[in-house]
């Protein structure tokens, strides 16, 4: 049994003082920044990665520990909030939390930022082929052209995909109406009619392939295909758009709060925020980092929406018990 | 003599079938596209990028020692169950078959739960340690099932006869059972060592800080990273090791018979 000694061994120095255990989505963060924190601060910082928000609340519910800081959607981290698991901020130990866009703050839940920081922001919206599509018009009605039929694409997200058809009705996506649910269901029934199928990865090789022509898809991912292919377009409805917003948090099992509240701070500097989110191609909410950014990156429509847009995007918020709402509508339009 | 041409048909769908997912995701690591939905051109970016992909790296070191340890000791612990299930047929070895068997037919979801909540409950912090326990528990399973397979056509007689000439227990089983049984034991520790490498969902719960295994990582990447085809330029290295060990190991045994 002598191979479990080194394996024993590596478990062990893996918990030294001075490591921080960042748990995120994968290059979410530059690696260059990661190192400048690392010399700044004599540390190491090792990231582990998680592909979606239920599991990892799941593994974290069930009692894992280990992670100094973790980057959830909002709409997680006020279950997270409600269980417990996170710690309250140290707010003088973040002096730059003064960057960050105070419009956003309306929109998400933690609006003082007690127990969440605000990281990157991307909003549900439409991508289409210049070459393909006649007259595209930046409205949530694209998915009712029968010219397009078969050549759609929207998101197999509950949360998302009920949230346009309420847009398109002009309602709000957080709704907890039945009258207005009802009528997102039927809406949703005609697009789906008219939609090739439901789809939350392909849609991006899809696009960049001329197989489909409209595509719901988030504005990150889309930004990456604009850049990559220039025969395709972003159109942002008029109607509002869904926003989320991915945060920074640090679970009360921490074993480096000082530290974890160190890397947060970092990442806000203006600076750092601004070669940070070039690298990745996600906008951060940071009003002076934004200043600071290469004009291509910010003239792209998949981040900076017209302000009037912005102003009726919302972010998708925990229903609690009124979720099975949401689930009755999202069942009904996908067995049908 | 007119053969039949039907045998060479399904050869040639079967080849298909199984390869062309291959060739197309070695051809788009070497695409230009990110999103490989059209060949935009010949490109090296992606085994630059692969090679200063410190993250991926340190998950393919995770992901082998894991599955090298878990492999071994399920080989060891898989034969030994097969072993005591073969010879002894009491009411406790039908439990202990049962309980063997279990984590075949059990969802991975929960098996990887309740791990998980076990090496809580114990204060085990989750890591390699916890990665290399959870799997070796299910891939003996695999290897007992293996083994007892073999067991089924083994003629313990030779057993008999190796201590009727002299031989004591340990040297029977040496120089008699081990060897006949090496080929069972070495294809359940293949085949645990390929459910190792590629298991998720166990691996997400009872994965801790600092263990990010290959599965984990790709599953990731494939929602927010630029660099996707990193993996493609990846999985086109280990193919070609695969294949270049495959020939290798088919020479050698030529070689020896």
């Amino acid at each position: 049994m002598k191979f479990l000694i080194p394996l024993l061994l590596f478990t062990v120095s893996a918990f030294g003082a001075e490591t921080l255990h960042v748990y995120t989505w994968a290059d979410y963060v530059s690696p260059d920044v990661i190192t400048k924190f690392e010399r700044a601060n004599d540390c190491k910082v090792v990231i582990d990665t998680f592909d979606s928000n239920e599991t990892m609340y799941a593994k974290l519910k069930a009692g894992a520990t280990g992670y100094d800081l973790i980057f959830p959607t909002s709409y997680m981290i006020q279950l997270m909030e409600q269980e417990g698991l996170l710690l309250d901020l140290d707010s003088a130990r973040l002096s730059n939390l003064k960057f960050i866009d105070p419009d956003i703050l309306t929109k998400v839940h933690d609006r003082t930022m007690k127990r969440s920081v605000p990281y990157t922001l991307g909003y549900a919206v439409i991508a289409y082929r210049k070459d393909k599509v006649k007259d595209p018009q930046p409205t949530w009605a694209m998915f009712d052209r029968a010219d397009l039929s078969q050549r759609i694409t929207l998101f197999d997200d509950m949360r998302e995909t009920i949230g346009a058809a309420l847009k398109f009705l002009g309602h709000s996506i957080n709704t907890r109406d039945d009258a207005q649910l009802a009528a997102a269901k039927e809406v949703l029934l005609r697009w789906k009619k008219n939609a090739a199928k439901f789809d939350n990865e392909g849609y991006k090789a899809g696009l960049d392939s001329g197989e489909f022509r409209l595509v719901h898809g988030y504005s990150g991912d889309l930004f990456q295909v604009t850049q990559q292919n220039d025969k395709v377009g972003i159109l942002i409805p008029r109607e509002g758009v869904t926003a989320s917003c991915d945060e920074m948090v640090i679970p009360k099992s921490s074993p480096q709060p000082a530290l974890a509240h160190a890397l947060i701070n970092f990442l806000l500097d203006p600076k750092v925020a601004a070669e940070n989110m070039e690298w990745m191609g996600y906008l951060c909410p940071n009003t002076e980092a934004l200043k600071l950014v290469g004009k291509d990156f910010l003239e792209n429509p998949a981040v900076t929406i017209p302000a009037e847009i912005k102003a009726k995007s919302e972010v998708i918020q925990d229903l609690g018990p009124d979720i099975a709402k949401y689930t009755k509508v999202w069942d009904a339009v996908k067995s049908e | 003599m007119k053969r039949s041409s039907i045998p060479l048909l399904i050869t040639l769908a079967v080849v298909v079938f199984l390869h062309a997912p291959l060739v197309v995701l070695i051809v788009n690591s070497f695409n230009a596209s990110r999103f490989g939905g059209t060949w935009e051109g010949f490109t090296w970016t992606w085994y630059e990028k692969l090679w200063q992909a410190g993250d991926v790296w340190d998950s393919v070191v995770v992901t082998l020692k894991v599955a090298i340890g878990a492999t071994l000791a399920s080989m060891l612990l898989g034969t030994l169950a097969a072993l005591a299930l073969h010879r002894f047929r009491s009411r406790l070895q039908s439990v202990h078959h049962t309980l063997v068997m279990m984590p075949l037919a059990l969802p991975d979801i929960l098996m990887g739960m309740s791990l998980l909540a076990l090496f809580v409950a114990l204060g085990v912090q989750t890591g390699m340690l916890t990665i290399w326990i959870a799997h070796t528990t299910f891939c003996t399973s695999y290897v007992a099932m293996v083994v007892l397979g073999r067991l089924q056509d083994f003629d313990f007689t030779l057993l008999d006869a190796a201590r009727d000439l002299g031989a004591n227990r340990s040297q029977a089983a040496r120089k008699v059972l081990i060897p006949l049984l090496a080929p069972g034991i070495l294809a359940g520790g293949l085949l645990a060592f390929t459910l190792s490498i590629d298991d998720y969902v166990i691996t997400f719960f009872v994965s801790g800080p600092g263990t990010t295994t290959l599965p984990l990582r790709v599953a990731s990447m494939m929602k927010t990273s630029r660099n996707l085809p990193v993996i493609n330029a990846l999985s086109t290295l280990m193919i070609s090791l695969t294949f270049i060990a495959a020939a290798l190991s088919f020479r050698l045994q030529r070689r020896s018979s």
